[in-house]
């Protein structure tokens, strides 16, 4: 029997009373604490009879240290960034401008250089950086201004009063696998606050409760996923120049999947290199871990790589449904930012930039909703019409319907990209509609035993240990590390229809899809099937692909004990 | 009781470390922790303040970084924390970290001194027991379990093979704490957010810079082993199999 994670039921909790409380020290939420903190420090400069204070503006985040959870490949449009601290460049660390780009079309054997650039793939003036490490130095940033950010702390429920949200409820600590009480055992807190500013990154488990309880996704599209799989590698000199960006598309994947690879020539010699597979194919067979193994052996690759040695693994969904899949940003007493909001250029494969932006729009909002002391949904929405007035829209309307137009296969979608490059993004709709990846699943009996010309994807990656690796050894790379006794946060809502329908229907996919080997079916003789779901929830590396492709809808993924997760240091 | 608890910033476990360019050290940019052992050895002292009252106070030295430590220990509950702060505290070797720490707590009575049984890092295991010598206290190690009593404490030791030693001592005394003898508590939001007004002393190199000598031991290089694993297969039927192992255990490994 497996005990899973929910916050306990009628217990003392203690409370906390906050101005601003930030859910996720990722790069919109940070750049959100900076950007509110500036506009306090020329409040309090201008009005010396009416200073504000930033005591009470919290940070939560789940990882033990700042940034540890956060996973890119990643690329950075610095524009954003220009507008938050003017001169960045001179003390951010960055680890190369970019000097040279190129794209290739991937066959099993050969590559095709593709002869120009497309223009949203060029990345002059970006810079290579790591997420984790850029973030990190904002943090410090962030507290170096005064405010708090507590790390170690996810935000587990949402305080809700009516049509608004209060407050947030923090993960309760030093509960043991059958949901008891240790001795050590910390309730959450209950976290009262007048805004409460989701910053989760994707698939946000507050914003998706916050979404389903006021239905916010009303009239619009579904949200769709990738999932990236990066690996980090220390290279032999010479292999790739510091800034050189590749990406590629086609092998592994077929014309039916969506996804491509990125290379990034970071310094010292450090690659980076990740798959992303589109959440939206339809074999249940299709391992996205297994797909990075298999775009490794292609020689262009396996060249690049040889003789190095792979230092870091993660993985990590990213949300790209574009501007039609994303929710109202702002209602009573909250705000949605960055990837949680889905404000993600799928085009140009990039968020960083459009996410450190929406931050300092809500941060200006909350600091306006401060000084009238109103944060009523009238005062805050005026967050959306900032989004709508900035750059954020200019950047994402006239891509609107590129993601969608892939649906059906590649082929498809250079013709839709071609027809919305010429008509401002429009294409041959208004607005091209969309459903949830986990719905194109196919049944097994669909498919062909051998899945033909995606039988290379198929099946769990060997690894030779030294290009390739077993799902395993990449976990390991990951560094992830939780609180062994605990329910597990990855809350199935049926066990039963794993080792029934599932098993059936799907093959029990989770197997697959998941990039950190959490899901196992295991053989158990007292059960009906003779299978049973076994959850290795310390594995999990927090990218929610299960959340988002389970085709029953029945994993939520919840946070785990504070502190717990993946080390992506220098990822 | 009033108890310090020396605490030391560490890689974190599982970070992958590289050398630095003289070879002497790794590289300063990964991710730090609390040295694990240091963790128990603050619980222990919490623990201790909660049932005869007093005071707890961390101390540590390094670089800017290593206020983490401290930040941690006072959002756990001690009182007040002391910084040796500068880069150059990292290069010192045992003895000189014990001297430097002891000239920076000259001012300040102490009941008890607190350290882990070793650091993470260095694991010299050193600090704490030189630190009382220099102190001019009694020491014990790998304490277990720690009792007042009238004039003084009683502690239990642990020993090899499952025995133990128990020892009646005055105080004030220096203890080294094994890990795992208590259950860790967590940090509070109310106590990260009361740690930012708690008193930190910083203690700088040349306040304590008269007390220092030379290092005694120094690392002349680090380096990362070569993989010399060499796996034989013995053949045969499992007698000879047998007779061969017990020939290379003789000879070859000499175990036997």
């Amino acid at each position: 029997m497996i005990h899973f994670r929910r916050p306990l039921p009628q217990i003392e909790r203690p409370q906390m009373e906050a101005d601003v409380v930030i859910v996720g020290g990722g790069p919109s939420g940070m750049a959100c604490a900076l950007r509110l903190s500036q506009l306090i420090d020329d409040h309090n400069a201008k009005h010396p009879e009416s200073q504000l204070t930033k005591e009470n503006i919290y940070v939560l985040e789940k990882s033990r240290e700042t940034a540890q959870h956060l996973l890119s490949g990643a690329l950075l449009d610095p524009r954003s960034m220009r507008e938050l601290l003017p001169g960045f460049e001179k003390e951010a660390p960055i680890d190369a401008e970019v000097v040279k780009e190129a794209v290739y079309f991937l066959t099993a054997k050969r590559k095709f250089k593709l002869p120009i650039t497309p223009p949203p793939l060029r990345d002059h003036g970006n810079y290579v950086i790591s997420i984790n490490k850029f973030v990190k130095w904002m943090g410090e940033k962030v507290e170096a201004a005064g405010i708090t950010v507590f790390n170690g702390f996810a935000g587990s429920e949402l305080l809700i009063e009516g049509n608004r949200v209060i407050g947030v409820r923090t993960d309760d600590k030093g509960i043991d696998k059958e949901g008891n009480q240790k001795s050590n055992f910390e309730p959450g807190y209950d976290l009262k606050a007048k805004c409460v500013i989701l910053a989760e990154g994707s698939r946000g488990s507050l914003t998706k409760q916050l979404v389903a309880r006021f239905n916010l996704d009303k009239d619009r599209n579904p949200q769709t996923y990738g999932v990236g799989v990066k690996e980090l590698w220390e290279v032999p000199n010479g292999r790739i120049a510091k800034g050189q960006v590749i990406y590629t598309m086609g092998y592994p994947l077929t014309t039916q999947e969506y996804g491509g690879a990125w290379i990034y020539g970071s310094k010292d010699n450090i690659v980076s290199l990740g798959y992303v597979t589109g959440l939206d194919y339809h074999d249940p067979r299709v391992d996205p871990q297994k797909i990075l193994q298999q775009f490794k052996k292609h020689p262009f690759i396996a060249h690049l790589l040889e003789g190095g040695k792979m230092i870091r693994y993660g993985a990590k969904s990213l949300p790209y449904g574009g501007w039609f899949a994303v929710p109202p940003v702002a209602g009573d007493g909250w705000m949605i930012l960055g990837d949680s909001a889905g404000f993600l250029n799928s085009q140009r494969l990039k968020g960083i930039h459009l996410a450190i932006k929406s931050g300092m729009l809500a941060a200006e909002t909350a600091f306006e909703a401060t000084t009238k002391s109103d944060f009523s949904k009238q005062q805050l929405s005026t967050y959306q019409t900032r989004v709508d007035n900035s750059w954020i829209k200019e950047e994402l309307w006239p891509v609107r319907n590129f993601h969608q137009g892939f649906e059906h296969g590649m082929l498809e979608g250079m013709f839709h990209a071609g027809v919305q490059q010429v008509t401002g993004g429009r294409g041959l709709f208004e607005r091209y509609e969309s459903v949830p990846g986990h719905e194109r699943l196919q049944t097994l009996n669909t498919l062909s035993p051998s899945g033909d010309d995606r039988a290379h994807m198929l099946g769990a990656a060997k690894g030779d240990g030294k290009l390739t690796f077993d799902k395993l050894t990449d976990v390991y790379h990951s560094g992830t590390k939780h609180e062994e006794d605990q329910p597990s946060h990855l809350v199935v809502h049926d066990t039963n229809i794993c080792a029934t329908r599932c098993t059936v229907e799907f093959g029990n996919p989770c197997q697959n899809f998941c990039p950190a080997s959490v899901y196992e079916m295991e053989e158990a003789a007292d059960v009906p099937g003779g299978k049973q779901l076994r959850i290795n929830a310390s594995n999990c590396v927090h990218c929610k692909t299960c959340d988002i492709m389970d085709p029953y809808q029945i994993i939520t993924w919840v946070p785990p004990e504070g502190g717990g997760g993946p080390n992506y240091d220098g990822m | 009781m009033k108890i310090l608890v020396c605490m030391k910033q560490v890689p974190q476990k599982d970070a992958p470390l590289k050398l630095n360019e003289t070879g002497t050290w790794i590289r300063e940019d990964v991710s730090y922790e609390v040295n694990e052992p240091d963790a128990y050895a603050l619980e222990e002292a919490l623990r201790q303040k909660e049932k005869h009252g007093g005071e707890v106070v961390v101390i540590t030295a390094g670089p800017a970084r290593s206020q983490q430590v401290l930040r941690e220990g006072l959002a756990k509950g001690a009182d007040s924390a002391i910084h040796l702060e500068d880069p150059g505290f990292v290069g010192l070797d045992a003895f000189n970290t014990a001297k430097a720490f002891a000239a920076a707590i000259k001012e300040e009575n102490f009941d008890l001194i607190f350290t882990g049984l070793q650091s993470d890092d260095y694991g010299y295991a050193q600090t704490g027991v030189v630190l009382a010598e220099i102190m001019g206290w009694p020491h014990a190690t790998i304490i277990m379990q720690i009792d007042k009593q009238d004039g003084g404490i009683k502690v239990k030791r642990e020993l090899e093979a499952g025995f133990f030693q128990h020892v009646d001592m005055p105080l004030p005394a220096v203890l080294t704490i094994q890990s795992g003898i208590n259950k860790l508590r967590y940090a509070t939001l109310i106590g990260i957010k009361q740690a930012k007004n708690k008193p930190l002393r910083k203690v700088t190199m040349d306040e304590v810079r008269s007390s220092l000598g030379d290092n005694m031991q120094k690392i002349e290089k680090l380096y990362i082993p070569q993989k010399t694993k060499k796996t034989e297969m013995l053949t045969g039927s499992p007698a000879e199999i047998a007779k061969q192992l017990v020939e290379k255990l003789k000879n070859e490994v000499r175990v036997l």
